[in-house]
């Protein structure tokens, strides 16, 4: 498929180059800005900047060259065209397991390389011992700040992105959580400190510790004393792994089958009494920020099953919040098989004292989080194109109409990777739809579904075994009695 | 000829029913059906009594072998009209494709041979204790066993058209009186055979003890209503827990659950396979027999095949050409036996398109137009989606040793195939107490001697069956109430 990119307008590349490098800075930090641009426009600078990325990636992130090459693609006409060249999630994982149980860094930074413009390849790793070492390495030596997960199978994925990765994606929190849609930009919303409370670990290469220090950069422009942490250690992603590693063979009925090294396993008591402690810990410091930063500014980013804990006793306990107004409260989607409560919002911001939680739809592989309205709908970010991918055949959706597929996205402002995803997410996105709140970005609607559980149709029955019928045997019989 | 709407009849006990017709399935791109209201006829699908199942026992096992003899003669395709009818509307709702469907219907008279079922049964069960009391003398008393037919709910699964007919002739053979609610994927074949067995003898004893009927899995007004002691005393559920999910909550005292969990299967390949060009050829030939057949919907068919045969470049090389020559073998199996796959899973094809840009690690043989593909490991790892393998979709391991292997095998594992014959003893031993529970000669998972013996550890047979004691005792035994301060209370 050899498609012609669209004729050359310099104009319009110097535009889509401001986007991709630093749309903040572009857009004056202005979130009304940033959400009312017309979408002609914005598609026409999306189609410019991703020939722009392909051109300039194509040759420096290996997996993109090897999979343009094999679609044989050069150039895009239309942002459809695009859909071929994003990469599946999956590909952050796709490297054997058995390099980390047998703590081969060196191939594992040779397979890493291959995913981002930077060189994690030049960097001796010889010396580490865990993935918490060697990620560090890769931290203190290049502009890497990897970004790991752990799966429900016990695959970690590593998603090399940038330091700067991290900040642009926290100043996108900032930028449209502090201020109002529609109210002209105050500065005092972007220069002023505020401070951040997190009531997560002090460090991480998860996303519960990884984004602690930028948040301090960004709302305690990076005063130490605006950044309030619940664990002051580094989350450990050794940990993390054996948790998820122990979870899987647990699933498997043998337990004594876990590949990981001895020196790790010998650590599992050390997690599962972090583990038990956490909730209480983290209560504790969330009524501590509330006595000690009475009347301050704050950004809180949490579970929503958190901040609804601590605001159902406070209530209860006849305890007030008093944050000062501006005061931003970030909730996220609680873990698996964890309901939301269904007073939550209610309770959360009645002992907070503000108008609404708001909550984000986002991932590690993204520098761009969309932030739900007060219509419940999650806005796109102008930098990033939403597509959606049909389940059955992968092709793209049209662009008109109400339509639900796989979630896909093409961030133009990644730094270090490819910005080209496909997720395991279903999300519907109402084409023609202008949202009543006023931000002509597109959006998306509130039911976010995963893949896995759409897929199968009803009242199958087959002899052969896959993970999904018995994960939802494992959730069956552990949800007895609970 | 079929314009008109696919109909899943109800059978129920000599009377095939097919009125107050509502609409099911339809499910994501599924096709619609047609089924009897199941409410309407929810009286008429358990036994009004246990005491109706005497009848069962004016006949012989022999008896019943000539019933099934003869129905097998009736379920000739081409002259069954039934069956025509089932295996036009299963093109549509079968997992497989048209010539392996065709084949399965084509078949199924073999699997009424009375020989077939008569030494099926006596190595399972023993006939003798189905056709009266086995009696040993122990412990002074004189003991019998016997195996009694039970009123069974059977919830069977719809990857093969023929676990329907196996229901028949294992509730037959076991004077049981079978309820069998029939799956969305499969849910024709079974009620034309038990249309067939009506239009043959609708009073006959085995003809009156069966019903086919299919619901909503999980329609609790119909279920509370069924799923209860005094209607069956056993619910044999395949799939484990896509089946089993809406009955847990009906199991209690009198009520018992077989369940036939689900699993995959693997095979164990040794070092051999990568030494010759006519060894790597019959390795190929046999791998691929047992992954392709029926297009690998069965929980027996092979997904990870681990090859002993080292991880060293040069090994991992010939692994590539044995990967390539078993997929050549799978594309010359005739179609009887496997096609491409009615339609390529888009998130496996996901997933292995992704493997392709891993060309370190890995190596993909085929898989570019769905029809399957052999996913080489170049080290010790099976992919992160092996237990998704499907649709003649296989990930072919290298390995050192035979520890590796055995680490994988676990109680979800079903069949190990084994090559050639100097790991077998060892393979089976060490196997079984991982918890492989079938073992069978490389190339023969789908080739053997049917579903004799346990089937998966969980014996099926001779549960479904009610395993009944006599005692009396011997001559000289002491009584009660003649022992004085001598008895013995022992259990």
């Amino acid at each position: 498929m050899a498609t012609a990119a669209p004729p050359k307008d310099t104009t319009l590349e110097r535009e889509a180059e401001r986007w991709m490098n630093d749309p903040y800075e572009h857009f004056g930090y202005d979130n009304t800005k940033i959400h009312s641009l017309p979408r002609e426009e914005v598609e026409a600078v999306q189609l410019t900047a991703m020939n722009l990325r392909l051109a300039e990636r194509r040759d420096q992130v290996q997996m993109l060259k090897k999979l343009a090459d094999s679609q044989n693609i050069d150039a895009i006409g239309s942002l459809e065209d695009m859909a071929p060249l994003l990469f599946p999630h999956d590909i952050y994982k796709s490297y054997p397991a058995s390099l980390l149980a047998k703590q081969k860094y060196d191939k594992l930074n040779q397979w890493l390389t291959k995913l981002t413009r930077f060189h994690p390849e030049e960097v001796d790793v010889s010396e580490c011992d865990s993935i918490d070492s060697w990620l560090t390495k890769l931290r203190d030596e290049t502009p890497l700040d990897v970004g790991a997960s752990s799966g429900s199978s016990g695959t970690c994925s590593f998603y090399p992105k940038s330091k700067r990765d991290y900040f642009l994606s926290m100043m996108g929190q900032r930028v449209q959580l502090v201020q109002k849609f529609g109210e002209p930009v105050k500065r005092s919303d972007i220069d002023d400190k505020i401070h951040a409370i997190i009531p997560l670990y002090k460090d991480g290469h998860a996303s519960m510790g990884g984004f602690g220090k930028y948040s301090c950069q960004v709302f305690g422009k990076g005063d130490p004393d605006y950044w309030h942490y619940c664990f002051d250690f580094k989350l450990s992603q050794d940990l993390m792994w054996l948790a998820a590693r122990l979870r899987a063979a647990q699933a498997k009925g043998d337990i004594s089958k876990v590949d990981v090294p001895d020196s790790l396993l010998a650590r599992r008591a050390e997690w599962e009494q972090s583990q038990k402690d956490m909730p209480a810990q983290q209560l504790a410091f969330i009524n501590r920020m509330i006595r000690e930063l009475k009347g301050e500014r704050v950004f809180v980013m949490c579970t929503s099953n958190l901040l609804y804990s601590v605001a159902k006793r406070g209530l209860e306990e006849g305890l007030t919040c008093d944050f000062a107004p501006g005061s931003v409260f970030m909730g996220g989607g609680g873990a698996k098989g964890v309901p939301l409560p269904d007073d939550l919002e209610e309770v959360v911001c009645g002992f907070f004292n503000t108008d609404r939680m708001i909550s984000s739809y986002g991932m590690t592989e993204m520098n761009s989080f969309s932030v739900q309205c007060e219509h419940d709908r999650y806005h796109m970010l102008p930098f990033v194109t939403p597509f959606l991918l049909d389940l059955e055949t992968g092709q793209p959706l049209p662009r008109k109409g109400k339509q639900t597929g796989r979630a896909s996205f093409f961030d133009m402002t990644a730094e270090s990777c490819w910005g080209g995803l496909v997720t395991g997410d279903v999300i519907t996105i109402d084409w023609d739809h202008q949202c009543e709140c006023g931000r002509t970005s597109w959006a998306i609607e509130k039911q976010i579904n995963r893949v896995s559980e759409i897929q199968g149709g009803e009242d199958k029955i087959s002899c052969a075994a896959t993970p999904q019928a018995q994960a939802d045997a494992m959730d069956f019989l552990t949800g007895f009695g609970g | 000829m079929m314009a008109k709407r696919p109909i899943s009849y109800a059978v129920l006990r000599g009377k095939v029913v097919e009125t107050d017709l509502i609409e099911f399935g339809g499910r994501g791109g599924d096709i619609t059906f047609l089924a009897p209201d199941p409410h309407k006829i929810a009286d008429q699908i358990p036994i009004a009594s246990p005491r109706l199942m005497e009848d069962l026992y004016d006949i012989s096992f022999e008896d019943i072998l000539d019933y099934l003899a003869e129905l097998g003669e009736r379920c000739r395709l081409e002259e069954n009209p039934y069956l025509q009818e089932a295996l036009e509307y299963s093109y549509d709702t079968a997992p497989t494709t048209k010539p392996i469907m065709d084949s399965f219907y084509h078949d199924l008279p073999y699997m009424f041979d009375k020989d077939r079922i008569r030494d099926m049964v006596d190595y399972t069960i023993g006939i003798d204790h189905l056709e009266g009391w086995v009696n040993q003398d122990i412990n002074g008393s004189h003991v019998g066993v016997r195996a009694y037919g039970a009123r069974c709910l059977h919830i069977v699964a719809g990857n093969g058209p023929v676990l329907g007919a196996l229901t028949i002739i294992r509730g037959a053979v076991t004077r049981g009186d079978t309820i069998i609610k029939v799956p969305s994927n499969d849910p024709f074949t079974t009620s034309a055979i038990a249309r067939t067995m009506v239009d043959m003898a609708p009073d006959h004893p085995v003809t009156k003890h069966l019903a086919v009927a299919y619901w909503r899995g999980g329609d609790e007004e119909l279920e509370s209503q069924i799923y209860q002691p005094h209607n069956i005393e056993k619910i044999c559920a395949w799939g484990g827990f896509a089946s089993v999910k809406h009955v847990t909550k009906y199991i209690q005292p009198g009520i018992e659950l077989i369940s036939l969990d689900p699993k995959r299967s693997a095979s164990i390949v040794g070092k051999e396979a990568i030494e010759s060009e006519e060894l790597m050829e019959e390795a190929a030939n046999r791998i691929a027999c047992d992954f392709a057949t029926g297009n690998q919907t069965a929980c027996s068919a092979s997904r990870l095949v681990y090859v002993m045969c080292g991880t060293e470049d040069e090994d991992i090389e010939k692994l590539q050409q044995l990967g390539q020559k078993t997929y050549d073998a799978m594309l010359r199996l005739p179609e009887v036996v496997t096609t491409k796959p009615k339609q390529y899973d888009p998130q496996l094809k996901q997933w292995v398109d992704t493997l392709r840009l891993s060309d370190d690690f890995y190596t993909v043989i085929g898989g570019e137009e769905g029809e399957g593909a052999i996913l080489v490991s170049h080290t010790s790892d099976r992919v992160d989606f092996w237990e998704y393998m499907a649709d003649r979709t296989i990930n072919m391991i290298p390995v050192d040793t035979l520890e590796e292997v055995l680490d994988v095998v676990d109680a979800y594992t079903q069949t190990v195939g084994v090559w050639p014959e100097n790991l077998w003893e060892d393979v089976r031993h060490k196997g079984a107490l991982h918890g492989g529970q079938r073992f069978v000669e490389l190339g023969y998972a789908f080739n053997g001697a049917g579903l004799v013996g346990p089937q998966d550890g969980i014996e099926p047979m001779r549960r479904i069956v009610k395993w009944i004691v006599s005692e009396q005792p011997l001559p000289g035994r002491p009584t009660l109430w003649e022992a004085g301060e001598d008895v013995k209370m022992l259990a």
